[in-house]
């Protein structure tokens, strides 16, 4: 039996857009309402996500003001905050909820702006996004993203020689499959050559080994077990794991083994009695070319050490025996953050149904989705599986 | 009252350049900034430690795209390893890789006035 099922999917272009909060989560929300076939009225609850458009926007309290905009003002909405990992800790919330019989019909979503269309340039946004470094212990270092997770990944060479040739390969596979995606940031293919010829963001990371500032929404109807059979197309959600790691960085044990992210495989892994040589496909948080690579030893779909060498060997490409982020991942399908976690499990839901088009991952039956807050101290791991 | 460190008591230390932690009188463990009860097993019998102003660099980045607020490019920020714990800090000065020695050398401090430690190579 499954915790709940995933019977609607929507999400918008991410890129960038030019249009309040409300309008573009409408754009998410509405087409999966539509797939599942559901009325507003039928929605019990909402469940949502949003990271910073209180520091970006000046735009707080959107769950009811985003309810309003969709029809379902009156229903109990919840708004979760986890740096990266917020739409998908909504959606475990969601899963919960349907699992424990307290709702039987619920709209997860996540909607966030991070480009220059929020009136912050690119030194105000990196210090918004740092905000989920420790304010008092890493903060005031002058540390951004890029070198929480440089910091991370250059461990990691130094442990297992991992290489800037191996991150580059992250990337232009990750190019290469979201130039299949109608709804990627970036719809254009990258080479070794040109990754590794970037400016550096901060070393090991070049321009290309980062995912963009984006705008975007997603959403999902998620519905419980017992009802999922009436509704046409629904894929079962498995397992959810949820684990968390001591912040600050240095008061991690071995920070680039990224813990919560084990902690929380295991979890899901259980929940959904499988293991990680049954996914058929993951979707990983690759904020960088090398948390793709941390990604895929936590996850055990790698060995560790071996992160590395099997983006080298096409082992993670579409048609690899360990498929990594088919939509482009965060590097190329983009990365608004409150919108991140319930994208991967959009597509998750195309991929599973088979209808994912020209990045189908042939017979995929069972998935994994990957996605890290902050310094990774924050990780939801998602089983889904094909409704049989 | 509990004796436990602060954020005020160990950004102190560090002005004066001293380096403060917390041992863990249950489980051993050791950390180099404060809390109100042991990340690993929960007690609250932390004992405020002196940690070494020396240490090898366990990781680092150099920085080229700062946040607003920072004005320099090209700035150094280590995770560096005292032993029993790590703090992470800025380099002050030189250019250090994974392993190096490095000693304490002073403090950085950002527009809110919360400090960091500073490192250089020795």
């Amino acid at each position: 039996m499954a915790r709940a099922a995933v019977v609607g999917a929507g999400m918008t272009k991410f890129g960038v857009h030019d249009k309040p909060l409300q309008e573009l989560f409408g754009e998410a929300a509405l087409p999966a309402l539509d797939d599942a076939g559901v009325e507003p009225s039928e929605i019990d609850a909402f469940y949502f996500g949003n990271a910073m458009s209180g520091q970006a926007e000046n735009d707080t309290h959107l769950g009811p003001k985003l309810a309003s905009h969709v029809g379902m003002a009156g229903v109990p909405v919840q708004r979760f905050e986890d740096a990266c990992a917020t739409s998908s800790n909504a959606f475990k919330n969601a899963v919960e909820a349907v699992d424990a019989g307290v709702h039987d019909v619920v709209l997860v979503g996540g909607v966030e702006r991070c480009t220059p269309e929020t009136g912050k340039d690119t030194a105000a946004m990196t210090r918004i996004f740092a905000s989920a470094s420790h304010r008092q212990y890493e903060q005031p270092t002058g540390l951004t993203f890029p070198g929480v997770f440089a910091l991370f990944t250059k461990r990691h060479m130094h442990e297992y020689g991992t290489t800037e040739e191996q991150l580059a390969e992250v990337a232009v596979k990750n190019h290469g499959n979201g130039a299949l995606n109608p709804n990627a940031h970036f719809g254009k293919e990258t080479t070794v050559e040109e990754a590794l010829d970037g400016p550096i963001v901060a070393d090991p990371f070049r321009l290309m080994d980062c995912c963009p500032f984006s705008d975007g929404a997603s959403a999902v109807v998620v519905v419980s077990d017992e009802l999922a059979d009436s509704y046409d197309a629904p894929v079962d959600v498995s397992g959810v794991g949820h684990a968390t790691d001591v912040v600050p960085i240095g008061d991690k044990e071995t920070p680039h083994v990224t813990q919560a992210a084990r902690d929380a495989a295991a979890q899901a892994y259980e929940q959904a009695d499988t293991s990680a040589a049954e996914m058929d496909f993951a979707e990983v948080h690759d904020c960088f070319t090398g948390a793709e690579i941390l990604a895929s030893e936590a996850l055990g779909l790698v060995e560790d050490g071996e992160g590395g060498p099997a983006a080298e060997a096409g082992r993670t490409a579409r048609d690899g025996d360990v498929p990594i982020n088919p939509s482009g991942g965060l590097k190329a399908k983009g990365h608004p953050i409150g919108a991140t976690g319930t994208a991967q499990l959009v597509e998750l839901t195309e991929q599973l149904r088979g209808t994912a088009g020209e990045r189908q991952i042939d017979g995929a039956d069972s998935a994994v989705a990957h996605n890290l807050g902050g310094d990774a101290a924050t990780t939801v791991v998602t089983v889904m599986e094909a409704r049989r | 009252m509990s004796d436990r460190l602060t954020h005020g008591e160990w950004s102190d230390a560090v002005e004066s350049g001293d380096l403060l932690g917390q041992t863990c009188s249950d489980c051993g463990k050791t950390q180099g900034t404060p809390k109100a009860a042991c990340p690993h097993c929960g007690s609250r019998a932390l004992e405020t430690v002196e940690l070494p102003t020396d240490g090898v660099v366990y990781t680092e980045t150099t920085i080229n795209v700062p946040p607003v607020g920072i004005e320099e490019r090209g700035y150094q920020v280590a995770v560096v390893d005292l032993g029993e714990a790590r703090v992470m800090g800025r380099l002050s000065d030189g250019e250090v890789e994974i392993g190096d020695p490095v000693e304490l050398s002073g403090f950085t401090e950002d527009d809110n006035g919360y400090v960091a430690p500073a490192f250089e190579p020795r």
